[in-house]
């Protein structure tokens, strides 16, 4: 037992990788409350494929990867919010487009690029093992600023969210709320990048809170338990990757499995919570 | 270095992208008008995305790779059909559980297998300058069988559509039309997947109905609008890619996201400016 869930972590670079991942599942499933909550799991998902054109060109040019991501996600939510002024332009049709541009964007810059593979295969599943001092500083920054967001604003997203018309009447504005979330959103991606790459922060940020909700009633304890789930999947991926390439010599990579422990996890308490509904329905 | 269109004709591998690019585009043009109609363009991400797992299995058991993700693309499909008509999570949320679980699952099979190699991009981003002869011909096939199912079901999809209460009422088995789309939609990126890869033949499926739609009202014209723009996207993108020496499936996305930009804002009669436009003549009127 030790040696499975303690000893990986007496390498400086598991202590790291633990670090950042606990950070990003904590922050993923609180921020993630918000994004169930609002039904915005498009959304989220479209903005974990809309910052990689900013990473790719700032990759490229050799400035801050955080910063082209930031820069990049700004911008496809502004674009979102003129494209849906246009009353033809579905929301969900709008951001599959803006997706697949921004990505297409950042997948053409790459591959000008020589080693045009590798570097596209970083950008997009992360590589948590390799992760120094500087990326933990930035990610619990990050994260830090998008809890903040949350954190200032919860009272008024949770009334836009169950509510939208009386949150509006009561003079809140639903696009500066709107705005501040897809903000924090955009927070947690950049700052997921380097543990699980662009392409599986959608599992942070939509599983945890998804688990939690089949089994919390309020809403204090659903996003105590979506932070809780975060980081006991990203514990346990770490640890199984781990072992299974050191004990068992199969290769597992660190964000998919963080990922599937997730999955797992939501499914078996969704089975569990269909089972025990069944009697109720049948009575 | 390839520079134009006439080097184009001359090369057999070109040719045959530019042909296969060109059939996947008015394919996604086609089934895309449903798409947006019925709000479907996350589900199709999730199908995409989920589909993954399938492809790997079958690298791994030496199977034919399009067979495999369209094996596991049915698991998929009958797996999002049943979680729409659940109410624990609302749909959005469900999907994309799904969506990166599956997702998920492909990418720890595949770095379990081999480690990431070439492959695994092409998978992501598509390779439509190695289609064979054999494929393209595999691809005009199933793109003519999507859209006959598509010929003959468009009444009661329309109709179910726009009032699913009324279409029940009338009768038309509505929850079996929502799986036979969703078949259909597995069917179309079953052939789109190879040629631009999972992430941008969403850009195929969505983008050419999306815009179709900012030009013309009724169903019928706007699919055949739709097929059009998608196959321009198609030999547009190969063109460009092969003059500026881009990945093809990325370039193709980013024309078809172009015409849409372009159309969101300089349409007749549905675009930004025309309606800024109309607004200020009531208000000087």
């Amino acid at each position: 037992m030790r040696h499975f869930f303690v000893e990986p972590f007496q390498y400086g670079f598991m202590q790291r990788a633990l670090v950042v991942s606990l950070v990003i599942g904590a922050v993923g499933g609180i921020v993630g409350s918000y994004v169930v909550l609002r039904r915005i799991s498009f959304f989220a998902d479209t903005l974990t494929h809309t910052v990689f054109p900013g990473v790719a060109i700032a990759f490229v040019t050799g400035h801050s990867l955080w910063l082209g991501a930031l820069v990049a996600g700004v911008a496809s939510a502004l674009l979102f919010s003129l494209a849906t002024t246009n009353r033809r332009v579905d929301d969900d049709a709008a951001m599959a487009i803006l997706l697949t541009t921004f990505f297409a964007v950042g997948v053409m810059v790459v591959s000008r690029v020589e080693s045009y593979t590798n570097d596209l295969l970083v950008l997009l599943f992360g590589r948590v093992l390799t992760v120094d001092r500087a990326d933990i500083v930035s990610t619990v920054a990050i994260g830090a600023v998008a809890l903040c967001i949350v954190g200032a604003l919860h009272k008024e997203l949770v009334f836009r969210a169950f509510d939208p018309e009386g949150a509006e009447a009561a003079g809140y504005s639903p696009l500066l709320l709107d705005i501040a979330l897809n903000l924090a959103v955009t927070l947690v991606v950049v700052a997921a990048l380097q543990a699980v790459g662009t392409v599986l922060v959608i599992a942070l940020l939509v599983t945890p809170a998804a688990t939690s909700r089949l089994v919390t009633r309020g809403l204090g304890t659903m996003i105590a338990v979506g932070a809780a789930v975060g980081m006991a999947a990203a514990y346990l991926g770490l640890v199984i990757s781990f072992s299974a390439s050191v004990d068992h010599g199969v290769r597992l990579a660190t964000g998919a499995t963080i990922v599937v422990v997730l999955t797992v996890g939501f499914t078996l308490v969704a089975a569990a919570t269909w089972l025990r509904r069944r009697p109720a329905v049948a009575a | 270095m390839i520079r134009s269109i006439g080097d184009i004709a001359r090369s057999d591998l070109l040719l045959r992208a530019l042909v296969e690019a060109v059939v996947v585009g008015a394919l996604g043009g086609v089934i895309g008008v449903h798409i947006v109609l019925r709000r479907l363009p996350f589900t199709v991400m999730a199908l995409t995305h989920a589909t993954f797992p399938g492809v790997v299995l079958a690298g791994i058991l030496g199977l034919n790779l399009i067979a495999g993700s369209a094996a596991f693309g049915v698991v998929v499909v009958v797996l999002l059909w049943v979680v729409s008509r659940r109410r624990e999570l609302d749909t959005s949320t469900a999907t994309g559980v799904i969506l990166a679980g599956g997702f998920a699952t492909g990418v720890l099979l595949f770095s379990a297998q081999s480690g990431f190699d070439r492959d695994l991009t092409s998978y992501l981003v598509g390779s439509v300058l190695t289609v064979s002869t054999a494929d393209v011909v595999a691809t005009a096939v199933i793109a003519s069988a999507v859209v006959g199912a598509l010929v003959l079901i468009g009444g009661p999809l329309t109709f179910s559509a726009f009032d699913r209460i009324g279409a029940e009422a009338a009768g038309v088995p509505v929850v079996y039309l929502d799986l036979a789309v969703l078949l259909l939609i597995e069917l179309a990126l079953v052939v789109s997947v190879p040629t631009v890869g999972i992430i941008l033949s969403v850009s195929l499926l969505v983008a050419p109905a999306a815009t179709a739609r900012l030009w013309v009202d009724r169903i019928g014209a706007s699919m055949w609008l739709a097929a059009l723009l998608g196959a321009t996207a198609g030999a547009v993108g190969i063109v460009i890619s092969q003059a500026a020496g881009t990945a093809a499936g990325a370039t193709i996305a980013v024309v078809a996201g172009g015409g849409f930009a372009l159309s969101v804002i300089g349409s007749p009669r549905h675009g930004l400016l025309a309606r800024r436009r109309v607004a200020a003549r009531s208000f000087a009127g």
